[in-house]
């Protein structure tokens, strides 16, 4: 898939375990793990507007486009 | 058990007992169709009075047609069971929206349309064979039954979509 997960990047820079991003955005760890793992179809905003505002960061730092993509 | 759990439970015994007692229907008019051949002085003997002046080699062959009528009904019947006791268990099983049970819903369709279809030759045989006419099943026009046939194929598209809709939100965190 083009669009790459850098969310386990993210956690680590902010010294954060996903069960903490888990607790601090009220997602079960077993739906951050598919979405850290780049597992999941889709992500909801609500879901990427919740991480982005306990990690402090902008979706583009969680979501890339891979170069090789493809399309 | 809560009230739902109940209705289910309670649905699929009587579909459940429903698809027995139509088994039962099937395998009998069968064997009567086939003893119909082997015996046959026998067997009109048993349903027509000898002095009635009927003609007994033609309602025989009413008699045959409207088994064979009989059978076509307990297959189309026998379809639609099977498919409504496998929603149910799918239902009791708590995963009712799932593409297997759109394909059950358009094999219940069939079934039912079917059921509608059959209803000509039984209003042929009622007119040729006047004196089967008790035995045969009634010819009304029966607009609710091809309602039910449009609502079902109606239905199983939108459980087709709707368990497309269901597997895309699968993947969504």
């Amino acid at each position: 898939m083009p669009i790459l997960i850098r969310l386990g990047e993210v956690l680590e820079r902010r010294h954060m375990s996903l069960t903490e991003l888990s607790e601090a955005v009220d997602i079960t760890l077993a739906n951050l793990s598919i979405l850290k793992t780049g597992k999941a179809r889709a992500v909801r905003f609500s879901t990427l507007e919740a991480i982005c505002k306990t990690l402090d960061c902008q979706p583009g730092d969680i979501l890339v486009r891979s170069d090789d993509s493809e399309d | 058990m809560s009230g739902k759990e109940k209705l289910i439970k309670g649905s699929w015994f009587v579909v459940r007992s429903g698809f027995v007692v139509n088994r039962f229907f099937l395998v009998a008019l069968a064997i009567g169709l086939l003893l119909s051949w082997i015996f046959p002085a026998q067997f009109a003997a048993l349903l027509i009075s000898p002095n009635s002046g009927i003609d007994v080699r033609a309602e025989m062959t009413g008699l045959r047609l409207l088994m064979l009528i009989g059978i076509a009904m307990s297959v189309a019947t026998d379809r639609l069971f099977v498919a409504l006791v496998q929603i149910i268990a799918s239902a009791r099983a708590g995963d009712p929206f799932i593409s297997a049970n759109a394909r059950r819903l358009q094999t219940i369709g069939c079934a039912l349309l079917a059921l509608q279809l059959i209803d000509i030759p039984s209003a042929l045989l009622e007119r040729f064979f006047p004196s089967l006419s008790s035995g045969a099943p009634d010819f009304p026009f029966s607009p609710g039954g091809w309602l039910a046939v449009l609502m079902v194929f109606v239905l199983s598209r939108v459980f087709a979509v709707g368990s497309i809709m269901r597997d895309e939100l699968e993947g969504t965190v």
